[in-house]
């Protein structure tokens, strides 16, 4: 049994757009309760402010109100409305018609008892004895300076306090939404681990038995068997290998050399021809000389392998598989069954797969995406359903 | 020349005279009283604010003046007694009271 340690978990695209659309839709119902706790809390702020302004407006109303009693009186001799230096004042009739007025707005809203706009209270009073025919006296002072700084300082401070906390919350949470998932792809993960180390011991002995065959001096009925028995074992083995792949690659050093891709096609071409002559495959190929890739040898092969096991795989019975080899290009294409177009996307994904009918653990193009993204090699997928795929990987 | 100065004389009386309904039908009674008709006014603008208010209450105090609905204070009451029962029509009465308006509201007054 191996033990799961440094093992990576790869999270796949689509379960990163889930978390990414948790993470915001979490974010931002953190700051829609936070915006709604700072309207309260500023809304009470704004009141205790009112508050404790209320007596000493109520004081300067009165003074007005004294003054404007005075002008009542001698109406008829004096006519300047009286001000003040300490605030702007103005006066309402009882259709609420404006009778003059100093403040800085026209808009005053005398429902209210006292309240605060643009920086500025404004208090509101009714008159016992409608002096000048004034049923309504507003007074206009400047909110206390700093008062709206400290407000918004201490709910900046408070609000990223919150914020912060609830962040590590969500985090947490995450985690405990995340654990079911992670454990299941562990629980493969190690399935398969564990799969690939049992299998190398009867694999590798199967195959060199084989070779060691003289296959001439069997009869016909026997090589045939005999051929089977090594497609079979070169399948595992090739299964092996990207399992190996699969769980070792990030302690793989890469051993890069130049390649000549032409050589290397023909030998994979001739490893696969078994395969390729039990699915009765025609095999058309133009293979270009003295094209040179610098590249691990194991991992090149890998990535060759596996488009050409794939186009095996999914070919029908008497498919064609078309391989080319150009000085920028290597291109397979083969008369598959296809894949949608919807899902070409996901095809490069670990443990995707579109057809079960036929063996796999869905890791091929996994480690064709892995390898070409190693060496900046583009890999072009282009498929139509019931006719078949190209892969086309370019330098 | 006795002629000219005849029209003369009566031009100038015309232009001076008192055409309106507040000048004709109120201005005369007031004149003559002690507290005078601005006085009036300020009162009612200090109990009733607004203009529709202050010339709603005064038609009602002048087509049936009582002194419970009179804005003088009682010790005036007792001494000048209520006017009479206003003899003027409505639409005369409304133009009297606008003209009584216009004169001493404080709107465009105040400085």
């Amino acid at each position: 049994m191996l033990v799961l340690k440094n093992w990576d978990i790869n999270l796949r695209s689509r379960e990163k757009k889930t978390l990414r659309s948790f993470l915001f839709l979490y974010a931002f119902l953190t700051l829609l309760i936070l915006a709604f706790v700072a309207f309260l809390y500023y809304g009470l702020e704004r009141d205790l402010m009112l508050q404790n302004q209320r007596e000493t407006l109520s004081n300067l109303t009165n003074e007005q109100i004294a003054r404007l009693k005075s002008l009542h009186v001698n109406l008829g001799k004096e006519q300047t409305y009286p001000r003040d230096e300490r605030f702007n004042s103005a006066i309402y009739d009882s259709s609420l018609k404006q009778i003059f007025s100093t403040l800085g707005t026209h808009k005053v809203n005398l429902y209210e008892d006292i309240y605060l706009k643009a920086d500025r209270i404004y208090f509101i009073k009714e008159l016992e004895s409608y002096y000048l025919g004034a049923r309504y006296i507003v007074l206009e002072v400047p909110a206390p300076p700093t008062w709206s700084e400290k407000v918004f300082r201490k709910l900046l401070g408070y609000g990223a306090l919150i914020f912060s906390i609830l962040v590590v919350i969500g985090y947490f949470l995450l985690g405990l939404l995340l654990r079911p998932m992670k454990e299941t792809i562990a629980l493969l993960d190690r399935f398969i681990k564990d799969t690939t180390h049992e299998l190398n011991t009867p694999v590798n002995a199967i195959l060199s038995n084989i070779e060691m065959m003289d296959l001439h001096t069997l009869d016909e009925t026997v090589s045939k068997k005999i051929k089977r028995i090594t497609i079979a074992s070169k399948t595992i083995s090739n299964l092996y290998d990207d399992l190996t792949y699969l769980v070792l690659s990030h302690k793989i050093l890469s051993q890069d050399e130049t390649i000549d891709l032409k050589v290397l096609l023909e030998e994979r071409l001739e490893y696969f021809s078994l395969l390729f002559e039990s699915k009765k495959i025609q095999l058309s190929y133009s293979l270009e000389e003295g094209i040179y890739l610098t590249i691990d040898r194991k991992k090149m092969t890998k990535l060759i392998d596996n488009i050409l096991s794939n186009a095996i795989k999914y070919n029908k019975m008497g498919g064609m598989i078309e391989v080319v080899l150009s000085p920028q290009s290597i291109t397979i294409k083969d008369s598959g069954r296809g894949i949608d177009k919807n899902q070409i996307d996901q095809a490069f994904e670990r443990y995707t797969r579109f057809d079960r009918s036929v063996g796999g653990f869905g890791i091929g193009l996994s480690i064709v995406a892995s390898i070409a993204k190693e060496y900046a090699l583009h890999v072009k997928l282009d498929s139509v359903l019931h006719e078949g795929t190209t892969v086309r990987i370019s330098w | 020349m006795v002629k000219k100065v005849l029209i003369f004389t009566l031009v100038i009386s015309c232009l001076g005279a008192k055409t309106g309904v507040y000048e004709k039908n109120c201005i005369p009674c007031h004149e003559d009283m002690a507290v005078k008709i601005d006085k009036f006014f300020y009162r009612y603008l200090l109990k009733y604010s607004s203009e529709m208010e202050v010339k709603n209450a005064m038609t009602k105090y002048l087509k049936n003046p009582k002194a419970e609905n009179s804005i003088l204070v009682d010790g005036l009451i007792n001494r000048f007694g209520v006017k009479k029962k206003t003899t003027l029509r409505d639409t005369e009465l409304q133009e009297a009271l606008d003209t009584y308006w216009d004169q001493y509201q404080v709107f465009d007054k105040l400085k």
